[in-house]
C-alpha cells in the first residue's frame, strides 16, 4: 500500500460519505467545549487555530463544508477556550511516530508495516508501565496516522506540569540506567537492573531488550562502536531466553554498561517528549483524516487486533484508479 | 530519647514547641542552658567565646554558617558546630528554625537563594544529625517521621508531584507497583517476593528501600514542608502591616552570612601570575553587575519579559559565572566544559536566573512554564525540560548581548553609569567592576599591598584588549543572530 496524500475531492468524499461525528471519541466529546480545535486548511500546518464548538451539531457542519487537510483539538481544557486563557487541566500524552522510533529495523523512508508494527510494540509496552507501575487506568489509544498516541486523562496526571511530565517521560521510556551499586551497612553490593523483576529497573530491563532486538548493525549510537553493536547482534538470542548474565559476560560488563548507556539516551526518542511536557498542545482529532498519508485517525478499543492498513485505511483509497 | 522536631521541626511537636514559647518577647535574651549545652559537648571545639550561640538568633545564624562554610571553605572544621548535631538543644534550635523560615519568608520571599540556602541546609542538617544517632535510634526517627510525612500506608507516587517537579527526587529513584510506592518491607516481600528468583528477597529489600529511600524521602519532604511554610510565611507577610523588626534584622543578618563565601573565597581569589592567563572563574557577585542586570534582577514590569529572562539573563549569569572571558579567549565551549556536574549550574546559575524571573510582574512561569526548556536551550542543552549532560550540545550556549543589542531590543533595562562607557558588552562591565570591588574590598581590609599590584596589572590587561574584545563580541554574536534564525525556523 502506497501512501499517497488526498485530494481536495477525496477529502470532501471521505468527510460527506464516511465520516460521523459520533466517531469521535467520547473523551473529546465530553469536554467539547472546553477544549480548542485547530485546522490545516491548505496542508501547511494548523493555521486556523483558537476555534471553538458549542455542541457537536456546529463541528459537524464544520467537519462537512469544510473538509480538512487536518483537524486538531487541544490536549488541554480550558475555561476560555477561545483565547487559550484559563487553563484547567491537560490529558498526559505520549507520542510514538512510526518514523522517528531510534531503532528502526525496516529502513523504511516513510512508515510501513514493519515500523507501524514495532511503534505497537512499543505503546504496548508503555501501556503496561501506565497501568501497572503508575496505576493510571484512564489510557486511550489513537492510531495517528504514522503512529501512535496514548492519552491518558486519569485525574490524578491531568493537573501536573511539564517537570513531572518529564519525570513521567524518562520512567515510561527507560532513559536513566539504573544504578547498579547499592551499599547496605558499609558494604558494597552489585545489582544489575536486569536482577530485579519489579519497579523501574523492570521496566529498564524491557526496553533495552527492545531495542537489542531491534538492533540493526547500520545502527549509529553514542558511545557504542561498530563492533559493539554487532556483538549484541551476535549474542542477542540470550536475551530472546532472558539470559542477561550470559549475555552480559559475552558482551563484557565495561562494554555492558557503554551498551546500555547508548541504549538509555536513544530511548528517550521512543516518544516525542516535546508533545509529553507541553500542556497547551493540540492533538491530532481522532476520525479525522491524516490527508498527507490517506489514513484514518482511529481511536483503538483493542491494540491486539488492530491493524492500521485495515482498520484505518478510508473508503476512496480503495477506489482510486491507478 | 531524640524528639522528632529535631530532625523535623515542622512535626506537632515542633508547634508545640513554638506554642509554649507565646510571643517574640524576650527573644534575643540570653539563654544560659544553650551555652551551657555547647561548652559541655565533649565534641564541641571552641577557638574563641564568640563561637558559643547564646540566644535563638545566634543559634539561627550559627545553622547557616554551618552549611555555608561546610560547601565553601576548604578549611571548614565540623568540630566548631558540634552542638548542632546536639538533641539537647532541640527545643532552641526549633525556635530558631522558625525564627529563619520566617524572617527569610517575610524579607526574601520564597524563591529567593535565601529560602534555597535554608532548605538545602535543614536537608543537610537533618542528614548530619541521623548520621550522629545510633543506627537503631536512626532507623526509628526515619519510621516516626515518615509516618506523619505520609499521613497513610499506601501513598500514591503522585504525592510527591512536588518534589518531582523540584527535581527533589527522580521518579526513577522510587519502586512503584500499581501506581503506589512501596516503602514497607512486609508489603514489598508479598507484592514482589514471589517474582524474585536466585536471590533472598529480604535482601533485595533491604538494597533496595531499606534504610536509605526512606532517609532520602524523609529528608525531601522535610525540605519541601520548609519551602512550603516559607510560602505560607511570604503570602502572610503580604496582608500583615508591620513585620516584626527583629524578623528584619535576622533577614539581613542571614543575608551576610550568605554573602561572606562571596567576599572570602570569591571571584579572581588567590589567581596567580601576571595578567596572561585567562580569568579566574569563581562566585558570582552581584556588587559587580552592570545597571542592565541590575535592572533585570529586580524583574521586568513592562512586557519583554521572555527575552530579558531567556536572551539576556540567561547568557548574562552563566557566562560571568563560568566563563567570564569568552569574548577574550574566543574559544567556543560548552557549560559542562566549565562546570562538569552542572553543580554551578543547578545551585546558583538557575536559581538567579528563576529569581529574576519570578520577579516579573506577573512572575514569567506562571504563565509560560514552558521558558523554562527554552533557558535550557540557551545553556546549550537543547529543548528539554531538565538539564541533561546528553542533550548538551543539542542547541549552543548563547553569548551575552552586546550593549548596542541591549539598547536596541531591551531599552528599558540599559541605564548607563560613568564605566558603561568605557565597555560594549555588560560582561566586560562584569570584568572589570569585579577587580573594582575587589581592590575596594582589600583596600577597606588594609593588608593587600602585594595583592593590590597583581589587581592593578590584571586591570591593565583589560584595557589592552578592550579594542579586540569589542571585535569578538560581535563576531561571536553575529554567530548567535544566525542561530536565533534558525532556531525559529
Ligand atoms: S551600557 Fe551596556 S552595560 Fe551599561 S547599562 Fe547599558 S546595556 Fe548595561
Ligand atoms: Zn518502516
Amino acid at each position: 500500500m502506497d501512501l499517497k496524500p488526498a485530494n481536495p475531492n477525496e477529502r470532501r468524499q471521505y468527510y460527506r460519505e464516511e465520516w460521523n461525528v459520533k466517531n469521535i471519541p467520547d473523551f473529546i466529546l465530553k469536554s467539547l467545549i472546553q477544549r480548542e480545535f485547530g485546522f490545516d486548511h491548505m496542508g501547511r500546518g494548523p493555521n486556523d487555530r483558537y476555534r471553538v464548538f458549542q455542541n457537536t451539531d456546529f463541528l459537524r457542519k464544520f467537519m462537512r463544508y469544510r473538509a480538512p487537510f487536518a483537524a486538531y483539538s487541544s490536549v488541554a481544557f480550558y475555561h476560555k477556550p477561545r483565547r487559550r486563557d484559563g487553563w484547567i487541566k491537560a490529558e498526559l500524552v505520549f507520542d510514538v511516530d512510526a518514523k522517528d522510533i531510534p531503532i528502526r529495523s525496516c529502513g523504511c523512508d516513510n512508515v510501513c508495516e514493519i515500523c507501524l508494527n514495532q511503534a505497537k510494540d512499543i505503546v504496548h509496552g508503555l501501556v503496561d508501565t501506565l497501568k501497572g507501575d503508575l496505576g493510571l487506568s484512564d489510557i486511550h489509544m489513537v492510531y495517528s496516522g504514522r503512529g501512535y498516541h496514548i492519552r491518558v486523562l486519569d485525574d490524578q496526571v491531568t493537573g501536573v506540569d511539564s517537570d513531572v511530565r518529564s519525570q513521567i517521560v524518562k520512567y515510561l521510556v527507560g532513559s536513566d540506567v539504573p544504578r547498579s551499586e547499592y551499599s547496605l551497612a558499609g558494604m558494597k553490593y552489585n545489582l544489575e537492573h536486569f536482577t530485579i523483576p519489579f519497579g523501574y529497573p523492570q521496566v529498564f530491563t524491557d526496553r533495552v531488550k527492545q531495542a537489542i532486538l531491534a538492533l540493526d548493525p547500520s545502527m549509529e549510537m553514542d558511545g557504542v562502536n561498530q563492533k559493539l553493536i554487532r556483538d549484541a547482534i551476535k549474542y542477542k538470542d540470550f536475551l530472546e531466553t532472558d539470559d542477561w548474565g550470559i549475555f552480559r559476560s559475552k558482551i563484557g560488563p565495561i562494554r555492558y554498561v557503554k551498551l546500555i548507556k547508548g541504549i538509555a539516551s536513544l530511548n528517550l526518542t521512543l516518544v516525542d517528549a516535546k508533545v509529553s511536557i507541553d500542556l497547551k498542545r493540540i492533538l491530532r482529532l481522532p476520525s479525522s483524516l491524516h490527508s498527507g498519508v490517506s489514513m484514518k485517525c482511529t481511536e483503538i478499543k483493542n491494540l491486539e487486533t488492530f491493524e492500521p492498513f485495515e482498520d484505518a485505511v478510508p473508503k476512496f483509497v480503495y477506489e482510486r484508479k491507478d | 530519647m531524640v524528639s522528632i522536631s529535631f530532625l523535623n521541626p515542622l512535626s506537632p511537636e515542633g508547634k508545640d514547641i513554638v506554642r509554649e514559647l507565646g510571643s517574640f518577647e524576650g527573644i534575643s535574651q540570653d539563654i544560659p542552658e544553650l551555652r551551657s549545652i555547647v561548652t559541655h559537648n565533649p565534641s564541641q571545639e571552641i577557638a574563641d567565646d564568640d563561637e558559643i550561640p547564646s540566644n535563638y538568633l545566634e543559634l539561627a545564624l550559627k545553622r547557616m554558617e554551618w552549611y555555608i562554610k561546610k560547601k565553601n571553605d576548604r578549611e571548614f572544621n565540623g568540630r566548631r558546630y558540634a552542638f548542632l548535631s546536639d538533641s539537647a538543644i532541640t527545643k532552641y534550635d526549633v525556635i530558631s528554625f522558625y525564627l529563619l523560615c520566617q524572617a527569610i519568608g517575610v524579607k526574601f520571599g520564597p524563591n529567593s537563594r535565601e529560602t534555597r540556602v535554608m532548605v538545602e541546609s535543614q536537608g543537610d542538617l537533618v542528614r548530619e544529625r541521623l548520621g550522629k544517632l545510633h543506627v537503631d535510634e536512626g532507623r526509628m526517627m526515619v519510621e516516626q517521621s515518615l509516618q506523619l510525612l505520609l499521613a497513610d500506608d499506601t501513598v500514591h507516587w503522585t504525592f510527591f508531584e512536588e518534589l518531582l517537579s523540584s527535581r527533589k527526587i527522580r521518579l526513577t529513584d522510587l519502586i512503584l507497583d500499581q501506581g503506589e510506592l512501596i516503602l514497607d518491607q512486609e508489603d514489598f516481600l508479598q507484592r514482589f517476593g514471589p517474582r524474585i528468583k536466585h536471590r533472598n528477597p529480604e535482601s533485595m529489600y533491604q538494597l533496595l528501600i531499606g534504610d536509605e529511600l526512606k532517609e532520602l524521602i524523609m529528608v525531601k519532604l522535610i525540605m519541601q514542608e520548609t519551602e512550603d511554610y516559607i510560602k505560607q510565611v511570604h503570602e502572610k507577610a503580604r496582608i500583615m502591616v508591620e513585620p516584626n523588626p527583629i524578623l528584619l534584622q535576622l533577614a539581613e543578618d542571614v543575608a551576610e552570612v550568605l554573602s561572606e563565601p562571596m567576599q572570602h573565597y570569591g571571584y579572581g581569589y588567590g589567581s596567580g601570575g601576571g595578567g596572561g592567563g585567562p580569568m579566574k572563574i569563581g562566585p558570582l557577585n552581584p556588587l559587580a553587575f552592570p545597571p542592565c542586570v541590575k535592572k533585570a534582577m529586580e524583574g521586568i514590569k513592562s512586557g519583554g519579559r521572555n527575552d530579558a529572562i531567556v536572551l539576556f539573563m540567561t547568557p548574562f549569569i552563566s557566562y560571568a559565572r563560568l566563563y567570564p572571558d569568552v569574548f577574550r579567549m574566543n574559544i567556543t565551549k560548552r557549560v559542562s566544559d566549565q562546570d562538569p556536574n552542572l553543580e554551578s549550574v543547578e545551585n546558583e546559575i538557575l536559581p538567579l536566573i528563576y529569581e529574576a524571573a519570578q520577579n516579573c510582574v506577573p512572575p514569567l512561569f506562571d504563565d509560560q512554564p514552558q521558558e523554562k526548556v527554552n533557558i535550557n536551550a540557551k545553556l546549550g542543552f537543547g529543548m528539554h525540560s531538565s538539564l541533561k549532560m546528553e542533550h548538551e550540545g543539542e542547541t549552543t550556549w548563547y553569548t551575552p548581548m552586546s550593549c548596542e543589542k541591549i539598547k536596541l531590543h531591551l531599552p528599558h533595562l540599559c541605564h548607563p553609569d560613568d564605566v558603561c562607557k568605557k565597555i560594549g558588552n555588560p560582561l566586560s562591565y562584569y570584568n572589570r567592576m569585579i577587580w573594582e570591588v575587589r581592590r575596594q574590598e582589600k583596600e577597606s581590609s588594609d593588608d593587600g599591598q602585594s595583592d593590590d599590584g597583581q589587581g592593578k596589572s590584571n586591570n591593565d590587561n583589560e584595557n589592552s584588549t578592550e579594542g579586540n574584545l569589542k571585535e569578538d563580541s560581535k563576531s561571536v554574536n553575529d554567530n548567535q543572530s544566525a542561530d536565533d534564525k534558525k532556531g525559529e525556523a
